[in-house]
């Protein structure tokens, strides 16, 4: 209870308000010191069923806008990959989803909770296994750090605390308000240091499952030479940092640390998707 | 010229088990040319910002490559691939042309799959037999780890990085 306090309080705080020290301010800077603590302890800053219960609404939303593709050894296929790959993160207890959804676009996308999606478009690029773990885990990235709850919290979310019920079955009309309409949610840019962080964390995570550190480069480097005006990459390059800006990006925070690492890349394992 | 370049991509195709290779790419930033696959592999050349290369090969993190100014490794992360349009056919390699990707860069829109644009996205309701059928497929960490032992992968520690300053 004092934890999901402590969530609103800190939001207030984030809101931008001026404090100044009387004995309220300091006992709310002290909870809200927790509250950092705990982000850096990996402890969600909220419910973790009510997070789930927020992704599974967008989930739902998305697959009503995209279905998943009817193949089914291509979906088991996807959620070994990524199940795998988000057990080396510090949330392995995450009821895991993934799955490649109906879209010629070029994207991906993820919902808090752990539900994961790649379109068609994206997954008839990957050359190898370890270029879609690279793309999984950069979306595994996303929920562990809670990107999309933190663009949920600046805008209605406010004052979920207090509203949100959560429930597994069916549609919830409650955390539907939250959200906004259908799964706009996931056509919302994030910070473009969310998107970098989520690059980061994709590399190290891959490298922790064994695959080969630059399965996500070598997918942002296809990436990175679409035409601007491909309407398959469209979504993509709005609501993302420019591929060639992730490399660079990238490039500096590896740097040569990944030079004595060797990985596998698992071509031959790769899953080919029904044309 | 063209036979030459349509020579060396087959060549390069053979060559190389990844079939990441045969395409153009242009320099990100300016690198060394390396002879091997190392950082501390003998210095060959220095590629500047915009120089056009060749990529050959993939090895981990390095690209072999040829150019004006030389052959050899560099980092990958210092390559952008392709340059012209031209590139895109060549760039998704037997991939591209097995699903149907044209020479262009763009998928031939004959599936009758729709886009994900912001508008449909918005307009979406939710599908709580899709939801359920995602569900169904969840791996389980046990079925994770047999799979990730199948595939000889082993899981070992590696601390995320840093923001770059």
């Amino acid at each position: 209870m004092r934890h999901r306090t402590s969530w609103i309080l800190a939001l207030v705080l984030c809101s931008g308000t001026a404090w100044g020290a009387n004995p309220f301010e300091q006992e709310l800077l002290k909870t809200i010191k927790q509250g950092a603590q705990e982000k850096v302890t990996g402890r969600p800053s909220i419910p973790v069923e009510d997070e789930i219960a927020i992704g599974r609404q967008i989930a739902g939303n998305l697959l009503g806008a995209a279905a998943l593709v009817k193949d089914a050894k291509l979906q088991k296929y996807v959620n070994n990959v990524g199940r795998w790959v988000a057990e080396q993160s510090e949330r392995p207890d995450l009821p895991w989803h993934f799955g490649v959804i109906e879209s010629n676009d070029v994207n991906a996308f993820a919902a808090p909770g752990g539900y994961i999606f790649v379109t068609r478009g994206l997954y008839r690029l990957l050359q190898s296994e370890a270029e879609l773990a690279g793309v999984l885990a950069h979306e595994v990235g996303h929920v562990i750090r809670q990107h999309h709850l933190k663009i949920l919290q600046q805008s209605k979310l406010l004052d979920l605390g207090s509203q949100l019920v959560a429930k597994n079955v069916g549609g919830n009309d409650k955390v539907q308000g939250l959200i906004g309409s259908g799964a706009e949610i996931v056509s919302r840019s994030l910070d473009k240091e969310a998107e970098f962080e989520a690059d980061r964390i994709a590399v190290v995570l891959a490298t922790r499952a064994g695959y080969d550190a630059f399965g996500l480069p070598g997918i942002l480097q296809q990436i990175g030479h679409f035409a601007k005006d491909d309407g398959n990459v469209a979504l993509l390059f709005k609501t993302h940092p420019h591929p060639d800006d992730r490399l660079s990006k990238l490039g500096i925070a590896m740097d040569d640390r990944f030079d004595t690492v060797k990985g596998k890349t698992l071509e031959k394992r790769l899953y080919r998707i029904k044309p | 010229m063209k036979m030459t370049r349509y020579g060396l991509t087959l060549a390069a195709l053979l060559l190389s088990g990844a079939l990441h290779a045969a395409e153009s790419g242009t320099a990100l930033k300016g690198d060394d040319i390396r002879a091997e696959p190392f950082r501390d592999a003998k210095k060959v050349a220095t590629l500047a910002t915009g120089d056009k290369v060749n990529i050959l090969k993939k090895d981990g993190g390095w690209l072999q490559i040829s150019s004006a100014k030389g052959k050899g490794w560099v980092r990958m992360l210092s390559i952008r691939k392709g340059d012209a349009r031209k590139s895109s056919g060549g760039a998704s390699g037997l991939l591209g042309l097995t699903s149907g990707r044209a020479g262009t860069g763009k998928v031939v829109a004959s599936t009758g799959i729709r886009g994900l644009n912001e508008e449909e996205l918005k307009a979406a309701q939710f599908n709580e037999e899709g939801v359920k059928r995602a569900e169904s497929f969840a791996s389980s960490r046990l079925e994770a780890s047999k799979f990730a032992a199948q595939g000889k992968l082993a899981a070992r520690p590696f601390d995320y990085l840093a923001a770059p300053k």
